[in-house]
């Protein structure tokens, strides 16, 4: 690797304060599983001038309940959201998706705010500078997106317009499902955000001196059902080529709340409110599920090559609804 | 040889297994030589371009680069086939050609160096499709190459190198055909091998003439004769490391050697040119590109009367292996396919894009994975059952095909119909197969579909092998064969054919290093001619040693030579070792006090045995999804007689490695033609199998004796993937009930079939 | 920038690293894989792709497996880390059973990819000494072999369970 300044910090308000001061030539790493990655391959024009130490602020990998739900420090490891009986009992599917994410070494190290900070794996993005030179492309600041009209078969079906870079977080999609907020520092203070506006079709919410203070996940609803599932060519290592997550709450057979949302068909996790209004008040028969996956990817537009996710993604969305019917697991 | 084996098909721990559990195995990226200067290769971002300026001198400026070179002051040293690459040129072929390079103190500086070289481009047009590169207007490659052809011949391999297959009368073979199927089929999805350990080249001038060579090399000697050659008759010595898998890759290492060689010259200080894995994806070895289009004519009864058909094979910007490839590849679909009359047309052609070579196969599973997808629509149309077809049409002992040098081969080889019908009682092809476009079961969106392969090569006697055995006063021997352990066990299956030839306790026996100085002439091991050829150097060798001891020790004993017989490292009259009566004495005694005794042994080749391989797979197509779920493999094979049953079996289940069944299923290199690059050349994008997705895997291994050598055996590991790729195209087919061609059958494709995307 | 030496406890020796620009010197870029290798001259732990790909590279950090090309060493300290080099008996040089393990079952063919292996199962059997066949799959998923070695490790882990009535070979 290119050479860079390292820098250990003991709080985050230490650590906003040096990426405040280093106007932009910062990079915070935690369970560096990302950005090493970025940084061997320098993938990207900038190269980061520090490398701020987060791991070193104490007991920030917190999983912990209270009234309002979970909280959750952004240097908790995959493994042990996989892990935690806190997690697995009420947010099933944010455990479900926290152990689908790369291999058990990954798990290990990658903490829950590296994975809401990732890089798109979008392949245009992450051509590797070795090999010719770094691609540029919108998403880096010039140029227009390469996936157009190029191989885009792991690309976005659904908001996209000027990057079609999909989002690879499959943890996201479980916070959506579960309606979390980020709490996010900065020299202004503290803000929140909840995990719908995190995510920017360039790029995620945090300004230029931001840090992820914090996770909070509010009690899911009494009786809900939930499960995430991910659609991969293999079962471990690969980012999702789809992913979804259902939550459902059933009176007496009749679906009384339903959340459906999908990973990597937008440049973040997206819900979908007309599906999920159109199961309310209904009994969920096989034939019902399936409508609604197909209410759900209505509104896709697919490039040349990553239509067959539009099919993939409604039968993840009916499977994943049918587990919340069938899997008891995760019920409370 | 009747008598009890010791040591054959006994299983004895590998020489290596100790060191390669600790971690004491010394891979090329462990070694360190004093001095030693770290290479980097600043890579073209064009895929076709002239170099017009380049400027090193703000890199040559920085503290701790050593040397710079650019194509004005690399040496002319030449290889390829025929000759037509160099170490550096002013023009470059591919995205990722190299264009400079750099030797530096670190592999830090050494990159930092290639941010300030600084070169201007002249472009040019690129053609990456094989069939655009043969246009009369396309982009040329190569002066010397018009229309981007490469010529099919292959010089080491004979005069009349084998060029295509041309044989009979194809249209009187049409003509008494019952079912004509014509079509065509690619098989172009460019799977890489990518062995877990890059290549990696050291080299030290020793003096002006005589470079030392540290490689991670497949066959050390071989590397030594080919840099001898291409750099201008120097005097080479190739010490090869433990290599961490080559899969045919590490085979033609001569570029890495040249980057290499040629810092170390300029900065007179050893130079290690050690690839990336982004490298290794992207600026190293990818199969052949291979488009089959043709006819096939059968009678009713799956009789072949006529086939005939265009290859084209796309090697990439270089060739050094694919005329070989074509050669060999020819002579496999003879054997896979007995017929009188042929006309296969190959045409070799270079196109803007990574160099293709030999990769676990030498042609045989690109020619087939594109030909057999056109013979299967002959079988559908006759309903005619492939495992009775192959039964029928795999080669026969008496039978002859045109082998790669050309010549016609009678086969001396066995009938491997036994085998077939044990691996399918195993697999339960009977009950499992429903005919064509059928699947085995259907349970809701899942369908289970079957498929078969066969694949054989008569190149486990290819080439020229030579060894030493040496014997020592101690009773302990040293094998002299030029070979690396590049994951097969073939060195330590060496000493178990020594210590049953010699009689001696394996402990006592060891190989000396692979290291051209202290070896004689060894070929490689490579197309399963580890077991036979090498084999039989060594054999002939310890047996000639043998010998030598015998007739020594006989004038010691005062009796004839043929009167004596050795075991345990004493000599003794024959009949009489068992007994505490009859007189023994130590080899040193019959070898005369601290002297030694070298046997000699030497192989010429012979193509007039075959192996042979039939897989039978099983998947499931997840209909709703396009997902393929690889439920069950049987591998079925003869060798005669196994040498040892763990490394054996090892090899069998490296079909799913290295390019080969999974080239079907999900491993593909994803080639961007309006940028003229590969899209995932790293280890998440480019898919490979995890030990979460294994099938169910059985071996079927028979022993019917093999007239080859003393152990009547031959090895397998060369061919274990090309009969893959074909048979999991049948399997999906019949699975989903369409007649699928595209290689690999990813999500998209199935879905595609399917109607739903 | 001041950064004090880093302490480095590998297999239960201690090496304290001088961060600086000299040679030998730790960098802020040396990644614990690179240390190990080339400062530390530790070189069974294996790099096949050098960015978490392939797990070859995998040691124990505080016991759990972790891929060293992607931890900079700097982050490392005061921190204990097992390689393939601590797990045979210093003394007598006896071989953990998994290692030896491995050697009966012939679980490499090539062998680049087997010290990363047992890497794993080292970690697996210390928080599990009686894993399933599906538990060992899982904690060998990140592992890349490509010579297809996968059969017999399956059969090497299975033979070296810690508490175990049986192999499921």
């Amino acid at each position: 690797m290119r050479s860079f300044q390292h820098i250990n910090v003991f709080t985050l308000e230490e650590a906003v304060s040096v990426l405040k001061d280093s106007g932009g030539k910062a990079q915070v790493i935690a369970g560096g599983t990302d950005i090493i990655g970025v940084l061997k391959e320098q993938i990207l024009p900038d190269y980061p001038e520090i490398l701020l130490n987060i791991k070193a602020i104490p007991d920030l990998d917190y999983i912990k309940k209270d009234h309002e739900g979970l909280r959750i420090g952004p240097l908790a490891k995959l493994a042990g959201l996989a892990k935690s009986p806190a997690v697995r009992e009420k947010y099933g599917a944010l455990a479900q998706a926290a152990r689908s994410v790369g291999s058990p070494q990954i798990r290990n190290m990658a903490t829950i705010g590296g994975n809401l900070c990732q890089e798109t794996r979008c392949w245009y993005y992450r051509y590797p500078h070795s090999i010719g030179g770094r691609l540029l492309c919108l998403r880096k600041g010039s140029g227009s997106c390469l996936a157009v009209n190029g191989d885009n078969r792991y690309h976005a079906l659904f908001d996209a317009r000027r990057c079609f870079a999909a989002c690879p977080s499959d943890v996201a999609v479980a916070l959506l499902l579960l309606g979390a907020e980020i709490n996010i520092l900065g020299i202004g203070g503290k803000r929140t955000v909840y995990l719908q506006d995190f995510f920017h079709p360039l790029g995620n919410a945090l300004e230029p001196g931001e840090i992820i203070g914090g996770i909070h996940i509010p009690t899911p609803p009494v009786g809900a059902k939930q499960q995430f599932l991910k659609f991969t060519l293999r079962k471990p290592i690969d980012f999702a080529v789809v992913s979804a997550a259902a939550l459902i709450v059933l009176d007496g057979g009749i679906c009384t709340e339903a959340r459906i949302a999908l990973g990597a068909v937008a440049p973040g996790p997206r819900r979908f409110p007309e599906a999920e209004n159109f199961l309310k008040g209904k009994r969920l028969e096989t034939n019902v599920l399936e409508k609604a996956a197909g209410i759900a990817l209505e509104g896709a537009k697919p490039l040349s090559k990553n239509g067959y996710k539009i099919e993939i993604a409604k039968t993840l969305i009916s499977r994943a609804l049918s587990a919340c019917l069938e899997n008891e697991s995760f019920n409370h | 040889m009747n008598k009890e084996n010791r040591f054959i098909g006994k299983k004895v721990p590998r020489k290596d297994a100790a060191d390669l559990v600790r971690g004491k195995a010394q891979f090329i990226d462990d070694l360190k030589i004093p001095g030693m200067l770290h290479a980097k290769i600043l890579r073209s971002p064009h895929a076709h371009a002239r170099i017009k300026k380049i400027d090193t001198t703000r890199a040559k400026e920085l503290p701790g680069v050593e040397a710079v070179l650019t194509y004005e002051d690399t040496p002319v040293w030449r290889a390829g086939l025929p000759s037509h690459i160099g170490v550096l040129s002013n023009t470059v072929r591919y995205v990722g050609d190299a264009a400079a390079l750099v030797a530096a103190v670190s592999d830090v500086v050494a990159r930092e160096a290639l941010e300030l070289i600084e070169v201007e481009y002249e472009i040019l047009p690129a053609v990456y499709d094989v069939l655009e590169a043969l246009e009369e207007d396309a982009p040329q490659l190569y002066e010397q190459f018009p229309g981007n052809r490469f010529p099919l011949a292959c010089p080491w391999m004979g005069p009349e190198s084998l060029q295509g297959i041309f044989m009979g009368d194809v249209a009187k073979g049409f003509a008494e055909s019952d079912i004509i199927a014509e079509g065509s089929c690619s098989y172009e999805n460019l799977p890489n091998p990518l062995p877990l350990e890059p290549p990696g080249v050291i080299a030290c001038w020793e003096g002006p003439e005589d470079l030392t060579v540290w490689a991670s090399a497949q066959s050390p000697y071989f590397l030594k004769i080919t840099l001898h050659y291409a750099m201008g008759r120097i005097n080479v010595r190739s010490i090869a490391s433990h290599c961490g898998g080559s899969f045919g890759t590490k085979v033609l290492l001569w570029q890495l050697a040249f980057y290499a060689a040629a810092l170390a010259q300029a900065t007179r200080q050893p130079v290690k040119m050690y690839y990336t894995k982004t490298e290794h994806f992207a600026a190293y070895t990818l199969r052949l590109g291979s488009r089959f289009r043709g006819k096939v004519g059968i009678k009713k009864d799956g009789r072949v009367m006529a086939v005939e058909g265009d290859w084209l094979i796309n090697t990439g910007y270089c060739s050094d292996a694919a005329q070989g490839m074509v050669a060999v590849g020819c002579g496999e679909l003879q054997l896979m396919v007995r017929c009188l009359n042929w006309e296969i047309k190959p045409q070799l052609v270079c196109t803007n894009r990574n160099a293709s070579k030999m990769v676990r196969g030498y042609g045989g599973q690109e020619l087939e994975a594109a030909f057999i997808p056109v013979l299967n629509m002959a079988l559908e149309k006759g309903n005619i059952d492939p495992l009775d077809f192959f039964r029928e049409n795999f080669v026969k002992p008496g039978d002859g095909y045109y082998w790669r040098d050309g010549n016609w081969w009678v086969s001396r080889g066995i009938d491997y119909g036994k085998a077939m019908d044990r691996g399918a009682e195993v697999f339960g092809w009977k009950e499992k197969w429903k005919g064509w476009l059928r699947p085995t079961a259907v349970d809701g969106s899942l369908r289970i579909g079957v498929g078969i392969g066969v694949h054989g090569n008569a190149d486990v006697g290819e080439d020229v092998s030579e060894a030493y055995v040496r014997l020592e006063p101690d009773s302990t021997v040293v094998i002299h064969s030029c070979l690396s352990e590049h994951g097969t066990g073939q060195r330590s299956s060496l000493c178990k054919m020594v210590a049953e030839v010699l009689k001696l306790p394996i402990e006592r026996i060891s190989v000396a290093p692979p290291d051209s100085l202290v070896n004689p002439y060894e070929f490689g091991p490579v197309g399963s001619r580890g077991t036979y050829a090498i084999g039989s150097a060594v054999i002939r060798a310890a047996e000639d040693a043998r010998r030598r001891l015998l007739e020594r020790s006989a004038t010691v004993l005062n009796v004839s030579a043929d009167d004596l017989d050795t075991e345990d490292g004493m000599i003794f009259i024959k009949g009489k070792g068992g007994g505490k009566s009859g007189k023994k004495i130590r080899w040193k005694d019959g070898l005369g006090f601290d002297r030694t005794c070298l046997g000699h042994g030497y192989f010429e080749p012979d193509f007039s045995i075959s192996n042979f391989l039939m897989v039978f797979v099983e998947v499931g197509v997840d209909t709703k999804t396009g997902k393929i779920d690889l439920r069950r493999v049987v591998a079925a094979t003869d060798v005669g007689k196994i040498i040892d049953s763990q490394s054996l079996k090892n090899q069998l289940h490296g079909c799913l490695g290295s390019a080969g069944l999974d080239s079907a299923i999900f491993e593909e290199s994803v080639f961007d033609p309006k940028l003229g690059r590969f899209l995932n050349p790293n280890m998440l994008d480019y898919k490979w199998r995890t030990f979460m997705e294994l099938p169910q895997f059985d071996t079927v291994i028979l022993e019917t004796p093999m007239d080859t050598h003393s152990f009547q055996s031959v090895g397998v590991g060369e061919i274990v993937n090309a009969p893959t790729p074909p048979a999991v195209l049948m399997a999906v087919s019949n699975a989903i009930g369409v007649r699928l061609a595209d290689y690999p059958l990813t999500p998209d494709k199935i879905l595609r079939a399917l109607g739903k995307a | 920038m001041s950064e004090h030496p880093v302490t480095l406890v590998v297999n239960n020796r201690r090496y304290d690293l001088e961060v600086g620009g000299r040679p030998g010197d730790l960098q802020p870029t040396h990644t614990l894989s690179y240390t190990l290798r080339e400062t530390l001259g530790l070189t069974g732990t294996k790099i096949g792709c050098d960015k978490g790909e392939c797990g070859a590279c995998t040691v124990l950090l505080e016991g759990e497996p972790v891929l060293s090309c992607l931890i900079l060493t700097v982050e490392c300290h005061g921190k204990k880390i097992t390689t393939i080099e601590g797990l045979e008996d210093p003394q007598t040089g006896k071989l953990d059973p998994i290692q030896q393990s491995f050697i009966d079952s012939g679980a490499f063919q090539c062998g680049f990819c087997t010290p990363g292996m047992i890497m794993s199962v080292k970690a697996l059997f210390a928080g599990n000494p009686s894993p399933t066949g599906q538990e060992i799959r899982e904690a060998l998923s990140g592992h890349y072999c490509r010579c297809m070695s996968h059969y017999h490790v399956l059969e090497a882990v299975a033979g070296s369970v810690p508490k175990a009535g049986g192999t499921d070979e």
